[in-house]
């Protein structure tokens, strides 16, 4: 199964474009995100969108992108949509919003790190909290996709030392496409042969972690402990 | 006078990529041929990219997908060099200032079987 958790969501008809595209590239299950403002507005139209691609063996959800350098702001925000949306995500580049989201084992998704940064991001402390909250890391091909020359070389370095602590420190680690139009979308095969030429080996684990993020948040309610979960009638 | 063939094998081993295109724009095969080399020598440098032993077969016009152009290809590149080769298409966005985008469709052995597929 293919995962692309961060589309950028629009309106219900350009939605559609893009689920459209998306799946004739090969994608198995989209999600689009929208920022908590307008998040109210396409829930109106979200079970239509579903329905629309039932026949075509997609899947598409939403996630909830938040957009904040203010620690509180985003955990007060975590609070309120975590009952309402499947994943949640919110954009890193900040230290302070790194570590705190790193620290949130409310949080589903750090989005890119190292936004508007000249590091990564991330150091070891913040990778082995991502590793005992089961937070993952994001890294959006938009960014290489929307660059060029010295920039470009940049992010594929910050790429590269996030690889080396994904190696050591074993956090879920996924890879989106942040695609904004029809032009920014791949195939998930030729996603995977970026990733792979430029260090990291294991895109099926990161759609796998994808897949985890979505399970888990199911029953999320049930989970009474980090390896506890309540069952109803299982036996 | 033209040169002998090689023998098969000091031949150099090719594969096909079948490319789909779209562009805000009208393309024709020239111009297809730039800006595949100029995304490769971008991501590659040249000394890679002299590797890759690229060559345009086939470019078919497939209408229009939204209001925008719509080709597909059919691209000759060295055996062994798939990722790199793909790695580069993929991350080409623009051409005279207009948006492109590559998905690589399929991959084959030769152009027969790759017409026979997806043409």
């Amino acid at each position: 199964m293919f995962f692309d958790l961060n589309i950028v969501g629009n309106s219900f008809e350009k939605n559609i474009e893009l689920a459209e595209y998306a799946s004739s590239c090969g994608w198995d299950h989209i999600n689009f995100s929208y920022s908590p403002k307008n998040f109210e507005h396409a829930l109106n139209f979200k079970d239509d969108l579903i329905d629309r691609f039932l026949d075509r063996d997609m899947a598409i959800d939403y996630t909830l992108y938040i957009k904040s350098k203010n620690v509180g702001n985003i955990f007060k925000l975590i609070k309120k949509f975590r009952n309402k949306v499947n994943c949640i995500s919110v954009l890193g580049g900040d230290l302070r919003v790194n570590r705190a989201s790193t620290e949130n084992i409310r949080l589903d998704i750090l989005s890119r790190p190292y936004f508007q940064r000249f590091d990564s991001g991330l150091n070891h402390i913040l990778a082995k909290q991502a590793k005992d909250n089961n937070v993952a890391i994001e890294l959006s091909f938009n960014d290489i996709l929307s660059s060029y020359f010295s920039y470009r070389s940049k992010i594929i370095a910050n790429f590269k030392d996030i690889y080396t602590l994904y190696d050591k420190f074993h956090f879920p680690l996924i890879v989106s496409s942040g695609s904004k139009e029809i032009f920014d979308i791949k195939s998930p095969e030729d996603i995977r042969s970026f990733f792979e030429v430029t260090g990291f080996m294991d895109f099926d684990r990161s759609m796998e972690c994808c897949g985890d993020i979505l399970d888990y948040n199911k029953n999320r309610d049930d989970f009474i402990y980090k390896g506890v979960r309540r069952v109803n009638n299982e036996a | 006078m033209k040169l002998k063939v090689l023998p098969p094998t000091l031949r150099k081993n090719n594969h096909y990529f079948v490319v789909d295109v779209v562009y805000d724009g009208v393309l024709d095969k020239g111009q297809l041929v730039d800006v595949i080399w100029d995304g490769c020598v971008r991501f590659w440098g040249e000394m890679e990219t002299s590797n890759f032993n690229l060559w345009v077969m086939r470019f078919v016009e497939r209408g229009s997908f939204l209001g925008y152009s719509k080709y597909r290809a059919i691209v000759r590149f060295q055996r062994g060099f798939e990722e790199e080769f793909r790695a580069a298409l993929v991350c080409i966005n623009n051409y005279r200032h207009n948006r492109i985008s590559f998905v690589c469709v399929g991959i084959g052995g030769t152009i027969k079987s790759c017409v026979d597929k997806y043409f």
